[in-house]
């Protein structure tokens, strides 16, 4: 190791306690918060540059660990009422004492609702894509239409369908439906037009009728388009199950919970719900992502090496 | 002194003169309606301001918990159910009872009278739908005390989560629910039904109603003797507000009118809900009536398994502005 690539290594502590004593003078809680904020950053660049082995999950790891360290520091050290923003500990034994209601929670919303629905939505948007590919008559109708639809807003749509289906699940699917419709219906009908004239030509010489150039060429090729439109389409899902829960529900859902809870200003409940929704969320989309790089393993954004 | 200063400023104001007025930010429980009327009034007829008051009236909605925008600074005080102010106490956020204007509960159940409900114990295998967020207390410790279970089955009520509106009743998703005197119940009469048609319980006659509406401000802020004088200045004018409102009632639902930005509320609408909330202050001077205070905590400490609090709160209100207010 040179004395060039030394010399900031040593130059930068001196610089941050300087910063820190600098803030001190004005807030020390702020200087305390400060100082683990730039120790947690200098051991991930020290980590970074070095290229130490299995930084690739440290890195990330030790990030996530001091915003929440951080997080917990400034709610302790400025008193921060609960009611407000609560600390990552409350809300660690929210979620752990409570499991039994947030799996309720849980399956009632993400089972229930969401992926019923995230299913349903999906599904017709991708046999309306194949019908309007098939009919320009389609084509020219059901597109504005499909436009208008997704232009409602959750808000008033909401309401209505509850009305409509009632209090329970069959309410939110329909929202789902509603929302994840048209993103996946355009990103549908784009990805059948990927093939070109040249590879349909092919396919036509070797005899092959409609169904065969549709599952052998032409939605494989249109597979980016459809798993974008179904990663898209995986976190409305989500949002679509638990916002129609405001509008009327039975008295479980994730919805449900955080609507009553802010009331109650139980808010280290409605974190614990939030926690739930972003790993449901997480894991939904990783899981098409996971599906997306086995299935589409010849496109070059997924070629590796 | 205080006094001496306090005349001064008086003289000042209605000498027309410009004076630096004190600032008060009141949170509404609910959107600008009659239900707020002596506010508003006292706000038209420059009551505030004859104490050197700015009062700045905050509308609340469905998405907006009073005890929240209290907490984060929003507003000095606040109207709050005082179940769910008591439920916020108690979850670590020490507001205080300041003034009690409400005496009555105007919280009831409506039920249609087909459905075979014809007393509380009958609610058992029904429906009920419900607004929440804050205001599902009273109901849940009723039944609690009734020993009907809000789980569903055949022994329990199956409890909706009902919008703020009453369509769950009007399209027969529920055969009960949760209605205001002054509000819903005139708003599913409005739909085309009679009252013949339904069956009302309401709180009061079955002595589990909760008070509602008081004002409340933070604990901390009750040590700042400036604090505590704004206060009762500010329950002072409102309660003369209330007595106006209560006297006329029909210009007090205009002037309510005159306030709502929103356009939402019709005159009859209005003019109907103030002769109904006229009926809820009638007799009150702001003062809590600790009766009332005992009966209210008693409620919903007797909640069974699930008590909307779990122990007699300590502090929760104070005399000190009313009397204050009262003194003059």
């Amino acid at each position: 190791m040179s004395a060039l690539t030394l010399r900031p290594n040593w130059a930068w502590p001196g610089v941050l306690i300087c910063v820190v004593a600098v803030v001190w003078a004005l807030d020390w809680r702020l200087a305390i918060i400060a100082a683990v904020w730039l120790i947690a950053w200098g051991i991930n660049a020290i980590l970074a540059r070095n290229g130490t082995p299995g930084a690739r999950i440290l890195v990330p790891l030790i990030f996530g660990l001091t915003l929440l360290t951080l997080w917990e520091m400034a709610v302790r050290l400025y008193e921060v009422s609960p009611v407000i923003l609560p600390a990552p500990t409350a809300i660690a034994v929210a979620f752990a004492t409570n499991t039994a209601t947030l799996w309720a929670d849980f399956v009632q919303t993400i089972l229930r609702g969401a992926l019923p629905g995230y299913a349903l939505g999906c599904g017709a948007a991708v046999l309306t894509a194949l019908a309007i590919d098939r009919s320009r008559f389609l084509q020219k109708g059901l597109l504005p239409v499909g436009n208008f639809i997704a232009a409602l807003p959750i808000v008033g749509t909401a309401p209505i369908l509850v009305m409509w289906y009632g209090f329970g699940p069959s309410s939110k699917i329909a929202v789902v439906v509603a929302m994840v419709f048209f993103p996946m219906l355009v990103n549908a009908v784009q990805g059948l037009k990927e093939s070109s004239a040249m590879q349909r030509d092919l396919m036509h010489t070797y005899a092959a009728n409609y169904w065969q150039t549709l599952f052998k060429l032409r939605l494989p090729t249109a597979l980016p388009f459809l798993f974008n439109g179904l990663k898209i389409c995986s976190t409305l899902a989500l949002i679509g199950a638990i916002v129609a829960e405001f509008f009327g529900s039975p008295t479980v859902g994730m919805g449900f919970r955080i609507k009553i809870e802010v009331g109650r200003l139980a808010m280290d409940m409605v974190w614990a719900e939030i926690t739930v929704a972003a790993l449901a969320g997480s894991g939904l989309y990783g899981l098409m992502a996971l599906a997306e790089r086995w299935l589409t393993f010849w496109h070059p954004s997924q070629r590796r090496g | 002194m205080k006094h001496l200063t306090l005349g001064a400023a008086a003289l000042l104001a209605t000498g027309g003169m410009a004076v630096a007025q004190d600032e008060v930010n009141l949170q509404l429980q609910w959107v600008t309606q009659s239900q707020f009327a002596g506010y508003y009034a006292a706000l038209e007829n420059g009551y505030y301001d004859e104490e050197n008051l700015a009062v700045n009236i905050i509308p609340g909605g469905p998405d907006i918990a009073p005890p929240q925008v209290l907490a984060g600074g929003g507003a000095d005080v606040m109207l709050n159910w005082m179940p769910s102010a008591l439920a916020a106490r108690e979850n670590g956020l020490p507001v205080v009872n300041i003034a009690q204007p409400f005496v009555r509960s105007g919280l009831m159940l409506t039920c249609w009278a087909d459905s075979g409900i014809t007393e509380p114990a009958d609610l058992a295998g029904h429906t009920v739908a419900h607004w929440f967020f804050g205001n599902e207390y009273p109901f849940l410790s009723w039944m609690s005390q009734l020993g009907i279970g809000v789980e569903g089955g055949d022994d329990g009520v199956t409890l909706l989560q009902a919008g703020f509106n009453v369509d769950p009743l009007l399209q027969r998703q529920a055969d009960c629910m949760s209605t205001m005197t002054y509000n819903e119940y005139w708003q599913v009469i409005d739909a085309g039904v009679t009252p013949e048609e339904l069956v009302t319980f309401r709180y009061e006659d079955f002595g589990v109603s909760t008070l509602e509406d008081g004002i409340w401000a933070l604990e901390e802020n009750l040590d700042d003797p400036e604090f505590v004088d704004r206060m009762a200045r500010f329950v002072r004018a409102s309660m003369r507000g209330w007595a106006w409102a209560a006297e006329n009632p029909d210009e007090a639902a205009m002037i309510v009118l005159d306030y709502d930005e929103t356009g939402a509320q019709t005159e009859e609408h209005q003019l109907r809900m103030m002769g109904e909330v006229a009926l809820l202050v009638a007799g009150g001077d702001g003062r809590l009536d600790e009766a009332a205070y005992q009966r209210t905590v008693d409620t919903l400490l007797a909640g069974g398994s699930d008590p909307v609090i779990s122990a007699a709160p300590e502090g929760a209100f104070t005399h000190v502005i009313t009397d204050a207010a009262l003194a003059e």
